[in-house]
C-alpha cells in the first residue's frame, strides 16, 4: 500500500513538474514563433517578387492574394525594400479617390502611415529613409525631393504597401492604372 | 530505473505537448488580448504595431498580415447579432444606426477567414459610404440577405458562420483616444431561411 502512495505521489510530481514546463515551452514557442515563421509577409512576398518590385496583393490582378485580407473595395500592391542598399522612393502619378501607404518594418508591424490628404496636391511621392540617411539628405535637399514626403524609418529591411479605395467598377481602370504607373525605385544621393 | 525513464518522459511529454498547444489554440481563437468591443463590434487597434502584445505579434507572423495603419483606418468585425446569435449566411439581418466620424467606410460579409463571401454573382457583398441612401436623421439602415430588399442591400449567399467587417478610413477613432463614446450600428436579426 504503502508503495502504490508513492508511486503516486512520483506520478503527480511527474505531472506536476510537467505543467510547469507547459508554461515555459507556452512563452518560449509564442516569443520565437516571429522569429521563425515562415508565413509572414516578407516571406510570402519574396516568394512572389524580388526586392523594389511592385507586387499586387488583390486578387484582381489574377491567382490567388499573396497576403491576406485586403478590403474587397480596396485594391492593394507592395514593394520590398532594404535602406542598407539605399533609401527608396515611391511615386505613383494620377488621382484616385482615396490612396493611403503604409511602412511595415521586416516583421510586419506597422511603423508609419499617411494617406493622401498629408501629401502635396493628393500626388504620392514618398521616400523611405533611415536617419543616418535623412541627415545626409538635410544637408542639401535636391531640387526634385522638394515636395517629397520623407518617412524616417530606424530599420534596414521593410515592407511599404499603397492602398486605394475603389468605389464601385467604373474605377476599377483607372484605379488599376494608377498602380501600374506606381513606382519602387532604389534612390541615389 | 525504468520508471523513472517513463516518469521524465511523462512530463517533457507534458510539457512539450501541452506548451505548443496552448499556444496553437491561443493563436487559432478570433478573440484576444487587446480587444476593444462596442456593442456587437471588436477592434484590435493595436495590431500589426511594434507596441502589440506578444499574442498579437505571433498572429501576424503567423497570418502574414500586413494591419491598416493609424492613418489609414481601423476595423470592426461583429461575429454576433444583438441578441447574442452567432451570424448564419443564411439569415436576412438589419444594420441599422448611426456611424462614427470618417471620410468613408465599407462594410462587407466575411467568411471564417474575414475574406469576403463568394456570392458567385457580378455584385460583391460589400457596400461602401459614397453609395448608401441615409435617413433624414443620416443614420443608415442595411438589410443584408440572400434576396433582393429595397434601400440599401447587402448581398449574401451560402450557408453557414458569417462575420461583418465593418473598416472606417481617414478617421479621428483610429488614435485610441476617440475611441471612449463611439456608438456603432445595431445588427438586428429579421429572420433565416429554413
Amino acid at each position: 500500500m504503502r508503495s502504490f502512495y508513492a508511486t503516486m505521489r512520483r506520478l503527480l510530481h511527474a505531472v506536476l513538474l510537467g505543467l510547469l514546463g507547459a508554461g515555459i515551452v507556452h512563452i518560449a514557442v509564442l516569443l520565437l514563433v516571429p522569429e521563425f515563421s515562415e508565413r509572414d509577409a516578407w516571406s510570402r512576398l519574396s516568394m512572389a517578387s524580388d526586392l523594389y518590385r511592385m507586387t499586387r496583393l488583390d486578387a484582381e490582378a489574377g491567382g490567388a492574394p499573396v497576403v491576406k485580407s485586403v478590403d474587397p473595395l480596396f485594391y492593394a500592391t507592395a514593394c520590398r525594400f532594404d535602406l542598407g542598399e539605399g533609401m527608396v522612393r515611391i511615386k505613383a502619378p494620377g488621382h484616385v479617390p482615396f490612396w493611403s501607404v503604409s511602412v511595415y518594418d521586416r516583421s510586419g508591424h506597422n511603423i508609419y502611415s499617411f494617406n493622401d490628404h498629408t501629401a502635396t496636391g493628393g500626388v504620392l511621392d514618398a521616400v523611405v529613409l533611415t536617419p543616418a540617411q535623412m541627415i545626409d539628405v538635410r544637408k542639401d535637399l535636391p531640387e526634385d525631393l522638394q515636395g517629397t514626403i520623407f518617412v524616417e524609418a530606424p530599420i534596414e529591411e521593410g515592407i511599404f504597401v499603397i492602398r486605394a479605395f475603389v468605389p464601385d467598377d467604373s474605377w476599377k481602370p483607372i484605379v488599376s492604372r494608377f498602380f501600374e504607373q506606381s513606382s519602387c525605385e532604389l534612390q541615389d544621393f | 530505473m525504468l520508471k523513472n525513464a517513463f516518469l521524465t518522459l511523462l512530463s517533457l511529454a507534458i510539457a512539450i505537448v501541452g506548451g505548443g498547444g496552448s499556444v496553437w489554440y491561443a493563436l487559432k481563437v478570433q478573440d484576444g488580448v487587446g480587444a476593444i468591443r462596442i456593442g456587437q463590434w471588436t477592434a484590435f487597434p493595436d495590431i500589426g504595431t511594434p507596441s502589440a502584445d506578444p499574442y498579437s505579434k505571433a498572429r501576424v507572423a503567423r497570418e502574414g498580415v500586413l494591419a491598416l495603419g493609424r492613418a489609414e483606418g481601423l476595423s470592426f468585425v461583429a461575429e454576433r447579432d444583438t441578441g447574442g446569435a452567432e451570424l448564419k449566411r443564411e439569415c436576412t439581418y438589419t444594420i441599422e444606426g448611426g456611424f462614427p466620424t470618417a471620410r468613408f467606410w465599407t462594410l462587407y460579409a466575411a467568411d471564417q477567414s474575414l475574406g469576403v463571401v463568394e456570392t458567385g454573382k457580378p455584385r460583391l457583398a460589400a457596400l461602401q459610404s459614397y453609395g448608401v441612401v441615409r435617413q433624414p436623421d443620416n443614420s443608415v439602415v442595411i438589410s443584408a440577405g440572400h434576396h433582393p430588399m429595397p434601400g440599401n442591400w447587402l448581398l449574401t449567399d451560402g450557408f453557414g458562420r458569417m462575420y461583418f467587417v465593418l473598416t472606417f478610413y481617414d478617421t479621428p477613432i483610429a488614435s485610441s483616444t476617440g475611441l471612449s463614446d463611439v456608438s456603432l450600428p445595431r445588427i438586428v436579426k429579421v429572420g433565416c431561411d429554413a
